[in-house]
């Protein structure tokens, strides 16, 4: 049994069905990428594994390290080690910085309070590898940022949580090459045997940067093709249009 | 001119608790101008109709919550109780206590044996200083806008004080006055004047306490003149028991240069109706008005903020945030009022509220008056819940639902929290605002 399992999952949002039976499987020390289609469900397929509220879950399941984690508040998913990076973080004026991650790290921690010293260094250490000012520390949180700030501050969290399963929603748009360098850096840090990835994204370009050992392509709510990461060269070159082809005739 | 104030009363108007022979007893053995000042005041107290709920500025507020008739005005004897040192005095260098049974001034950081910085009670300010007290006392409210209860705190003030800061004096720590009322079924009417020379800068705090449980009124007025280049602040913190029952009336009138934070928070108590006015009456004169306000459980607040602008080229800030939750209810009320020919004037008025229980209620109603062109004033409201989409995220990090819901309203207030000039206060206004999120359910 992988580490992460989606198993014929089933999503919508009001009325509107957007995942229709999707299936995929990750283990820990495994890069995934998903690739798709504007409208094919990457997004709700991250909030979904999140535990947004909006999403309701018709049909499947999701099961992290053996269980389901449907019927977990998006805290305890977090706690259990999935940690989602936002394609839009929200702004939150007056918490800054430092008093959210030190909330985020004491919710983790076995006492339910973290150390304040060896968590101000660490944070101080992700913050300068990540080249961001030690002044943003008593900022709020992502107030006022731009989009390549926002970005680098979600791979700050993922580097203090040291989550068990990353899931990127399109950490790529909007990036500069700069930007695109020191957030790859963050996650190639990070990745090891013992964290999962996946990196949904629209563009071949951050998986030159975060080489993935597997790529599923998402179409009309399902995963319809998946491959080594040839399959990317190959989706380069003959698009969408190619791959709707495939699935038809496989179906 | 429309304003909110009260109509004039074709009979005497006179409140329960508040009539003649309790004015005889506010005069006697006070100084010739106290005397004549308090006269004239009770004089223009009875002119003004009582409040009624069919009043606009009361539609929100009924009067009769203010309970007129069961509180009797404190006689607070001239003398000096026993000064009983908190924690927090170190962080001050003067504190001014008062009691029912007294005052105690107590000067920490020697600033008043140079004579730049005065404190003083008012009646032995109108004998050392009679021509200063004459001028300012009661003047610093505007004439377009008479108020009530500005007049009869002006006529029955039992506890009064003067604050006078020479030229270009200035004070490191500040002052913290603290009022505090233990006497079930009375009344407390604090008067405080500030007068700012010019470049004369310093900090004030206030703070009312009382036993939870104790009916008491308190009727305060406050009033500040500032003198160009002057920078005054005042924090003020309404934290009375659960039966207080509190009405207040500030008045600032800065001049050229000059500039004015006037902070009002109010947290406590089951009743209260706040009015901040300020004229800003020369050029570059700046003022900013920061309000804080939390309702719950069955508590009734009410604000209003004035913005006068009497002079071209005058500023003022206005941002005033508040919540309500259980079954609270809470009411803002503001105008902005640019005077004729007063161009480049710059004026903000924004007033922010969360809604946090659907039993809870929030009214809004910012307002402009310009009788100016070439200005640029703006208002603005917000109403609504805490954001979903901040709650999602900050649990998808595994912040508990309690502890996010703690964090969001924590930093809503944080904008205003973090301008107050006084650690001592920004630790209270987190202390009470967390009890209020999170109530200890005894009692």
């Amino acid at each position: 049994m992988a580490d992460l399992e989606i198993k014929n999952l089933h999503a919508q949002i009001g009325d509107v069905k957007i995942l229709k039976g999707v299936n995929l499987e990750i283990n820990k020390g495994e890069v995934h990428a998903l690739m798709g289609p504007n409208g094919s469900g990457k997004s709700t397929l991250s909030s979904v594994i999140m535990g947004h509220p909006d999403y309701e879950v018709t049909e499947g399941d999701i099961l992290f390290m053996g269980e389901s984690i449907l019927e977990m508040d998006p805290e305890e998913r977090a706690k259990a080690g999935v940690f989602l990076c936002f394609q839009y973080p929200v702004a939150v004026p007056g918490v800054s910085i430092s008093s959210f991650l030190k909330k985020a790290v004491d919710a983790r921690h076995p006492e339910g309070k973290a150390p304040s010293g060896p968590f101000l260094k660490e944070m101080r250490e992700n913050m300068a590898f990540l080249e961001m000012d030690a002044s943003f520390a008593n900022r709020g949180l992502n107030e006022g940022f731009s989009g390549g700030e926002k970005k680098r501050m979600e791979i700050l969290q993922m580097m203090m949580f040291k989550p068990g399963m990353v899931i990127m929603d399109e950490t790529d748009s909007g990036l500069d090459i700069d930007a695109l360098r020191i957030v790859s850096k963050g996650v190639n840090k990070m990745k090891n045997d013992d964290m999962g990835l996946l990196v949904i994204t629209h563009y071949e370009r951050i998986l030159t940067y975060i080489k993935p050992d597997h790529l599923h392509i998402l179409m009309e709510g399902r995963v319809v093709m998946s491959g080594g990461p040839d399959l990317v060269k190959e989706l380069e070159e003959k698009g969408y249009d190619w791959v709707r082809e495939q699935a038809a005739a496989t179906a | 001119m429309p304003t909110l104030a009260l109509p004039p009363a074709v009979e005497p108007a006179i409140l329960p608790g508040f009539d003649e022979n309790v004015l005889d007893a506010a005069l006697k053995g006070e100084p010739a101008l106290l005397q004549a000042k308090r006269t004239a005041a009770y004089e223009a107290y009875t002119t003004i109709q009582n409040p009624e709920a069919f009043h606009e500025e009361y539609r929100r507020m009924d009067p009769r919550k203010f309970k007129f008739g069961s509180f009797t005005r404190l006689d607070i004897p001239h003398q000096t109780i026993a000064y009983n040192a908190q924690p927090v005095d170190g962080h001050y260098d003067v504190v001014i206590s008062v009691t029912p049974e007294g005052i105690a001034i107590e000067d920490r950081g020697d600033v008043t044996a140079s004579g730049k910085v005065r404190v003083q009670t008012l009646q032995q300010a109108a004998l050392d200083y009679t021509t200063e007290v004459e001028q300012a006392l009661g003047t610093a409210i505007e004439s377009e806008e008479p108020r009530k209860f500005f007049e009869l705190n002006s006529a029955f003030w039992n506890v009064g004080f003067h604050i006078h800061v020479a030229k270009n004096a200035t004070l490191e720590r500040g002052i913290l006055l603290r009022y505090h009322n233990d006497r079930e079924g009375s009344a407390l009417l604090p008067r405080l004047l500030v007068t700012a020379e010019s470049g004369a800068a310093f900090a004030l705090a206030e703070q009312f306490t009382s036993p939870d449980g104790v009916a008491t009124l308190c009727i305060s007025a406050r009033e500040f003149h500032l003198a160009p280049n002057a920078d005054v602040k005042l924090v003020s913190l309404q934290d009375w028991g659960s039966a207080g029952i509190h009405i207040g009336e500030d008045w600032a009138r800065i001049k050229r240069d000059a500039k004015v934070d006037l902070f009002s928070m109010t947290l406590g108590g089951k009743v209260s109706k706040m009015t901040v006015g300020c004229d800003v009456c020369e050029p570059n004169a700046n003022a900013y008005l920061g309000g804080l306000f939390f309702a719950n459980g069955k508590q009734h607040f009410d604000q209003k903020t004035l913005q006068f602008h009497s002079a071209p080229n005058t500023y003022s800030n206005m941002l005033y945030k508040g919540a309500v939750k259980d079954t609270g209810y809470s009411v803002y009320q503001g105008i902005i009022r640019a005077l004729k020919n007063c161009v480049g004037v710059d004026s903000y008025q924004t007033n922010n509220n969360l809604v946090l229980d659907p039993g809870a209620r929030a009214d809004s109603l910012p307002g402009l008056i310009i009788d100016a062109d070439e200005l640029a004033c703006s208002h603005g409201a917000t109403m609504g819940n805490l954001d979903p989409e901040q709650m999602y995220y900050l649990r998808s990090r595994g912040i508990p639902e309690s502890e996010a819901r703690r964090m969001l309203v924590l930093g809503f207030f944080e904008e205003v929290i973090e301008r107050v000039p006084f650690e001592t206060m920004r630790d209270r206004l987190h202390e009470v605002i967390e009890q209020k999120l999170n109530p200890v359910t005894e009692k």
